[in-house]
């Protein structure tokens, strides 16, 4: 037998065994890691997808919190389990934004890590406290020229840091970036006038929104968001180049079999259709993502790039 | 009368067979978790997390919320018969509980813990009920500089909280402040200390280093003790729990004062209830007429942490509810719980939900009546619970406290933290180096830290209008009256001690 047949006998079998594996997947519990705390939106679009799942697939998914280092702990978990799909990840763009300032990960996103699909996304919104008078974009970018605002942010390297960085480079304004511990704690300060502008995904500015504690601002990019189509978009005051939105993704370890990830994706979109999850995503101002994982992959890959560039140009690394 | 169709409300709520059944099964595992050395509310709540999902969003907060407030009461339970504080906020309890257990009166000791907590209690809620909207927009005017000139006055007022030496007690403090600066710069990102290590990178655990401190030092040096102690269930029995009208009589003071720091530091996020205890114990021995009585046994050092730490932990709900702000982990699970069916607590709360606000602070006041009756009349099956024999009992506290470490981020880091303290603990003993000043530093150096760095950024560096705001600018004076006068009665002190001193010797 020569080593041309041989390795395709093997690859054969290799194939064969990973769709046999994507066939009878699951046939034991299932863990999906939340690498954040309890009672966040994270959380809860995690717990609810593992209580989708648990229904489709007839074998229990448990939703367990690892949280720490930014969701680096939990991530750095998934990384060295088995790439047997009975250990995922729910993580939002902290999965693109903590590697551009974390320097001691102990594994690299780009192989340690498969992209199985996008559960949720919706815009990043940009909200102003109590010490801000504009009502429109234009103003703001107004007021902010002759008042040097404070950019309040959910801490280093989160995404509320690196997309206020890019809005701060692509509004040619000049601002301060003032970290605090959490989303909540920024917007509080937001609200008592000592910082000035919060941005996060609509998920979690929202609620203050409503409660009328902040001023939705605008919405990063070029389009409204159907979900809330008063809010206007950057672009509309000629702000361009602001083209990211947020998300939550599901992922797997690093070399995953691809028929397995096909099929965990599309349970995914079974999940995501059921009525239970629609109404999950809709109280939270998102859409349900509806990507391929290769699509989703891409996507992962270009934000990478896009914070690693944004981190050098803006200093945002700390050495 | 508004307040009382709000009241009536209120206790129609929580007074339904089913929500007072939540909430006698929230306190009941509140008490228990307390009680058991190791496991906290954090662990506790989460772990019942997931059942809040199939309950009303009421029912489920009063559950929540009985756990969290009960193990307030079971914590100081473990302090005084064990010198291992059960939860971190009841780590000061220690200092003088066990003395008194150890002179015989854990009885009265247990007894003007529960009197003390229920009032702080009850002072947290009055507080709550009545002043939420005015204490929420008061909250809300403490910026970064405030916030550092209160934790720096805490940390000056509490500093002469430990027996020994004021040498050793500044040392602790020291080392409990660069402890915590491990992990990630709060301003810059760089990781310090953690040498490349990412279960460090959000510093150790504070539940961690309490576990370790005292727990496990406390249960390595029992080894090295040659009588057997036992605690003798049958000691502590109604009568032993009477308090002396001197207990009563010293302690009415401190309740009311520390129920009152218990409730202003509670509205703070981020603070919270061991900052309380703390600060509370430092205030009660400033303003002791015999300061050298703490940490033998003085029944003043047990309620007021104890008064504080309630009242913190009913006021702590005024910012999660009001301002939909979670002051810690565990206030954010509870936002998490109202999240979960679709209510955003804010302040719309109180308008659009009255059942539910007024349902829970109804069902406060009924948990801690039954805390009280969990706590005295039955004190005695908690005793029991503790008074195993202790080659049984400490295998199964270090077990438990294990599993509370291992449960919080599910790292078995944090369980080696938990020994190293434990270690550490140990070596400080040996060298009478006192561990509550460490906890101390631990607990405030990063909050000076954070505040004062998030402060200079938004003054933009210029330290001057910071002093200027109206708050800090005040609060800083008296931190500086307070640290000259600390100075100054020091030397005053020694002194008289010399001079007296000399006295006997010219007299021999």
């Amino acid at each position: 037998m020569n080593t041309k047949l041989m390795s395709s006998a093997i690859l054969a079998f290799v194939v064969a065994g990973g769709a046999a594996m994507a066939q009878t997947f699951p046939d034991k519990p299932v863990t999906i890691i939340v690498p954040y705390s309890g009672g966040g939106s994270t959380d809860l679009i995690g717990r609810q997808l593992a209580h989708e799942l648990q229904e489709i697939w007839g074998q229990p998914v448990v939703a367990e919190n690892r949280a720490g280092a930014g969701s680096m702990i939990g991530t750095a978990y998934l990384s060295q389990s088995a790439p047997d799909g009975y250990t995922l990840l729910v993580n939002t763009p902290a999965m693109a934004t903590a590697p551009a300032v974390q320097k001691d990960l102990p594994f690299d996103v780009m192989t340690d890590i498969t992209p199985i699909g996008m559960v949720a996304t919706s815009p990043y919104m940009a909200v102003a406290g109590a010490a801000v008078n504009a009502t429109t974009f234009a103003e703001f970018i107004d007021e902010a020229k002759a008042r040097p605002m404070f950019f309040a942010t959910a801490g280093v390297g989160t995404s509320s840091h690196f997309t206020e960085e890019l809005l701060i480079q692509q509004s040619g304004i000049t601002a301060d970036i003032v970290h605090f511990s959490s989303g909540g704690d920024a917007q509080v300060n937001l609200m008592g006038g000592h910082a000035d502008v919060y941005i996060s995904n609509t998920a979690s500015v929202m609620p203050y929104v409503n409660n009328g504690q902040v001023k939705a601002l605008v919405i990063l990019g070029s389009d409204r968001y159907e979900l809330l189509p008063d809010v206007e978009a950057s672009a509309e005051a000629g702000v361009a180049g602001i083209d990211v939105d947020s998300w939550v993704g599901l992922f797997g370890p690093g070399d995953m079999d691809p028929a397995l990830v096909e099929k965990i994706n599309a349970d995914l979109h079974t999940a995501l259709a059921s009525e239970s999850f629609q109404k999950v995503l809709a109280d939270n101002f998102v859409l349900a993502g509806n990507d391929t994982a290769a699509e989703f992959k891409d996507q992962v890959y270009s934000e990478i790039d896009l914070w690693k560039k944004l981190a050098e140009e803006r200093g945002i690394v700390a050495q | 009368m508004d307040i009382l169709a709000n009241i009536a409300l209120g206790l129609e709520t929580a007074l339904t067979p089913v929500n007072l059944m939540y909430c006698f099964f929230g306190v009941f595992v509140g008490t228990l978790i307390g009680v058991l050395p190791g496991l906290g509310a954090l662990a506790a709540i989460s772990m019942l997390f997931p059942l809040t999902f199939h309950l009303e969003p009421t029912t489920a907060l009063i559950m929540l919320a009985g756990i969290y407030y009960g193990t307030a009461y079971g914590g100081s339970t473990a302090s005084i018969l064990l010198n291992i504080p059960g939860t971190t906020s009841s780590a000061v309890t220690c200092l003088d509980g066990y003395p008194m257990a150890q002179q015989g009166r854990a009885g009265a000791a247990l007894a003007m813990t529960a009197v003390g907590s229920f009032y702080g209690g009850i002072f947290g809620i009055l507080v709550l009920s009545i002043f939420t909207p005015v204490v929420s927009a008061w909250a809300l005017s403490f910026g970064s500089a405030e916030y550092f000139a209160l934790m720096l006055l805490g940390l000056v007022a509490a500093s002469a909280i430990s027996d020994a030496s004021v040498v050793k007690g500044l040392a602790m403090v020291c080392l409990g402040v660069l402890l915590a600066t491990v992990g990630m710069d709060p301003q810059s990102g760089t990781a310090r200390f953690t040498f490349g290590s990412l279960s460090v990178l959000d510093g150790l655990s504070i539940s961690a280093l309490a576990m370790g401190l005292f727990g496990v030092s406390e249960i390595i040096s029992s080894i090295r003790r040659t009588e057997s102690r036992r605690l003798d269930p049958k000691a502590i029995n109604m009568r032993s729990l009477m308090p002396t009208r001197d207990d009563f009589r010293r302690s009415w003071m401190p309740m009311l004062r520390g129920s009152t720091i218990g409730s202003i530091f509670g509205t703070l996020p981020g603070t919270g209830p061991t900052v309380a205890a703390f600060v509370s114990y430092g205030l009660e021995k400033r303003v002791a007429a015999e300061p050298e009585r703490f940490g033998k046994g003085a029944i003043e050092g047990v309620v007021a942490p104890e008064s504080a730490n309630n009242a913190a932990d009913q006021t702590a709900f005024i910012p999660t509810l009001s301002l939909g702000i979670p002051g810690s982990a565990t206030m954010a699970l509870m936002i998490g719980a109202l999240m979960v069916h679709g209510i955003h607590p804010g302040p719309k709360l109180v308008s659009d939900h009255p059942d539910l606000f007024w349902g829970l602070i109804m069902s406060f006041w009924v948990g801690n009546l039954l805390l009280v009756i969990l706590n005295l009349p039955l004190i005695g099956l908690w005793v029991r619970l503790l008074s195993v024999p202790y080659h049984l009992l400490y295998p199964a506290i270090l077990m438990f406290v294990c599993i509370g470490a291992y449960s919080v981020h599910y790292s078995a880091f944090d369980v080696m933290v938990v020994m190293g303290f434990g270690i550490l603990g140990y070596a400080m003993r040996i060298f009478g180096m006192p561990a509550a000043p460490l906890l101390l530093g631990f607990v405030l150096g990063p909050l000076i830290e954070q505040h004062f760095r998030r402060a200079m950024v938004l003054a933009r560096g210029d330290f001057w209008s910071m002093i200027e705001r109206p708050i800090t600018g005040v609060v800083l004076v008296i931190t500086a009256l307070l640290l000259v006068w600390s100075i100054w009665a020091g030397v005053r002190a020694q002194r008289r001690q010399k001079a007296r001193m000399a006295l006997a010797e010219s007299e021999d």
